[in-house]
């Protein structure tokens, strides 16, 4: 009885998150103009450009992880617009315990972030034809953990700097790096071609795990040659793992006892 | 039986400042302690240890059978708290915030739509329920924060400035609905600088200056504790004659006469009700006719006065 009552605040947490993520309709609307208007200008122009054959494709799928990845971002900024508004004593002093409040903060994030860009992953996958019925789902397992990690670690990194301007900043630096040492946008082999210090970078991101994951679900893997999908589900897995317990760790280290103040 | 919640050397600090300064106090189950103080004495500061959102240095709060430290999760099952400065985003509705905390509480479904409802009727913005918290006023928006603790009903309610910012009716209508949790058995902690509200809500006033308690007692006591705090304001219809000062001056309750005008006297006393019969039959005696007699009780204002040697405001000008 009281494991269910437990449950029942950590899905509380969770739906807390979604409701309000959806409650920003003009960051939503943007943001997917800005995905259609990648597509439409970005994605089709560049791929002229590009020797890789079906770059096209190649370049949408990875904007479907990219996008997912911006999003799962955004609990982090929540976080410190709760912390202007004194929400964040609010929800401390709620009878819920610190690692419920974090992981369905995880999972919240991740979920809406989820909920949000599915409908732009279906896009995608009208846009470049493609789907294999059983990859696509190992490939969403995949993505699902993938943005419920990018949410964790949006969540420690915000309650570690504990300075929005700062979080902008940083965030704005690990998107240029996490995504562009990634095969978001690339090839690995065309990575590592141009600097093989990069291309082993490229190897160890979660982005490269999801996005690979994501083209192998579609059946776009003829120019990414993942011969083995089970290594990127366990580098998304441990990413998962990481930041929701090390989340949740340093959620109590940092916010418990006024650490946020 | 023993005290709901038991304070301990509580301390924290921020830096170099003392927010709360070894603060010793028990709240007896079923009471309403009215925390007395100017912004920046340590109310604030209290709350949130006791909340369990910030940790004390030193000491230590035992709440219901929990202690903060060692069972936190377990002492916010037992609160509700209204905070000083309403805490929600702009973009969520009265009534979202209301029904998500409610649920959070662990509300049935069928209890929460009532209670919600009925709360927020009671408070005045069930017509204001689908709008967002940037289209609310300040008032209304503190509206809403007491409403959760009303909706709530916990065992221990902390009540943060509950009336701050809002306007006279609904002051009275809100201190109705705090005195009527605490009927149904809700123990209440109440911080607050407006001094009324502390003397018409509270059982007990602890006063709080520059992190430490001065002094805790029921608010007739308080008054009582000032020397003299007691004014008596007689006119006769005849002058005052030195014997029947003297005689007045007799009274052990009695601090000071002042012969204010020929046939005026102000007397500063202790326990105005018990003495003032006496003092009559003693001017009746005297063949001193009363004209007029009027009585003052002092203040909570005198009492913070008394304790701190400031105004309340001019402590608020102290404060942090």
């Amino acid at each position: 009885m009281e494991s269910e009552a437990e449950t029942n605040k950590l899905l509380l947490v969770i739906e807390r998150d979604i409701r309000l993520f959806f409650q920003y309709k003009f960051l939503i609307i943007m943001r997917a103009i800005w995905f259609v208007s990648q597509i439409a200008l970005f994605g089709l122009i560049s791929s002229r450009m590009m020797s890789i054959p079906n770059y096209f494709q190649y370049y949408v799928s990875g904007l479907s992880v990219m996008t997912l990845y911006s999003a799962a971002i955004f609990i982090g900024f929540d976080i410190y617009e709760e912390a202007e508004h004194g929400v964040f004593e609010y929800l401390l002093s709620l009878p819920v315990s610190r690692k419920q409040l974090v992981l369905g903060r995880s999972i919240g994030g991740g979920l809406r972030s989820f909920i949000y860009v599915g409908p732009l992953i279906a896009l995608s996958l009208f846009v470049i034809n493609a789907i294999s019925p059983l990859n696509f789902l190992v490939s969403l397992v995949a993505l699902f953990l993938f943005s419920f990690g990018v949410s964790g670690m949006s969540i420690t990194i915000a309650v570690i700097i504990k300075s929005s301007d700062r979080f902008d900043i940083f965030m704005g630096v690990l998107d240029a790096l996490i995504v562009r040492l990634s095969t978001a946008m690339y090839p690995l082999a065309i990575v590592q071609q141009s600097n093989p210090f990069y291309g082993w970078i490229a190897n160890f991101n979660p982005v490269t795990y999801a996005a690979d994951l994501f083209r192998w679900g579609t059946g776009i893997e003829s120019i990414i040659t993942l011969s083995n999908p089970l290594l990127p589900f366990l580098g998304v897995v441990v990413f998962f793992g990481f930041f929701t317990l090390f989340g949740v760790v340093i959620y109590e280290r940092m916010i418990e006892g006024g650490g946020w103040q | 039986m023993a005290p709901i919640i038991q304070m301990k050397d509580l301390t924290k600090k921020f830096g170099n400042v003392v927010a709360v300064d070894h603060l010793n106090l028990e709240i007896e189950e079923g009471e309403i302690l009215g925390l007395l103080g100017p912004n920046g004495a340590g109310k604030t500061t209290v709350i949130l240890m006791l909340a369990t959102v910030i940790r004390p240095n030193d000491g230590t709060a035992v709440v219901g059978e929990y202690d903060i430290r060692k069972n936190p999760d377990k002492v916010r099952g037992l609160l509700g708290i209204a905070f000083q400065e309403p805490k929600m985003l702009w973009v969520t509705t009265a009534w979202d915030l209301l029904n998500w905390h409610a649920k959070v509480c662990g509300l049935s479904t069928e209890e929460r739509k009532r209670r919600v409802k009925e709360v927020l009727d009671a408070v005045e913005m069930w017509d204001h329920r689908k709008k967002t918290v940037h289209q609310l006023s300040g008032g209304m928006r503190k509206r809403v924060e007491v409403a959760k603790v009303l909706i709530q009903r916990p065992r221990i309610a902390i009540v943060d400035e509950p009336t701050a910012q809002i306007d006279i009716v609904g002051k009275h209508k809100i201190w109705n609905m705090l005195s009527d949790l605490r009927k149904e058995g809700t123990t209440m902690i109440l911080a607050t600088n407006e001094l009324y509200e502390a003397d018409v809500l509270s059982d007990r006033v602890g006063i709080l200056h520059k992190g430490k308690l001065l002094v805790c007692d029921t608010p007739k006591k308080l008054k009582d504790s000032i020397v003299g705090g007691d004014i008596i304001d007689i006119q006769l219809d005849m002058d005052v004659t030195a014997r029947i000062i003297e005689d007045l001056q007799g009274f052990k309750e009695v601090v000071k006469v002042m012969q204010i005008k020929p046939t005026n006297l102000r007397l500063y006393l202790n326990r105005v009700e018990e003495v003032v019969p006496r003092i009559m039959n003693t001017l009746q005696k005297a063949n001193a006719p009363i004209s007029s007699i009027r009585m003052s009780e002092p203040s909570l204002d005198d009492v913070f006065a008394h304790y701190t040697g400031l105004t309340i405001e001019e402590a608020q000008k102290g404060g942090e």
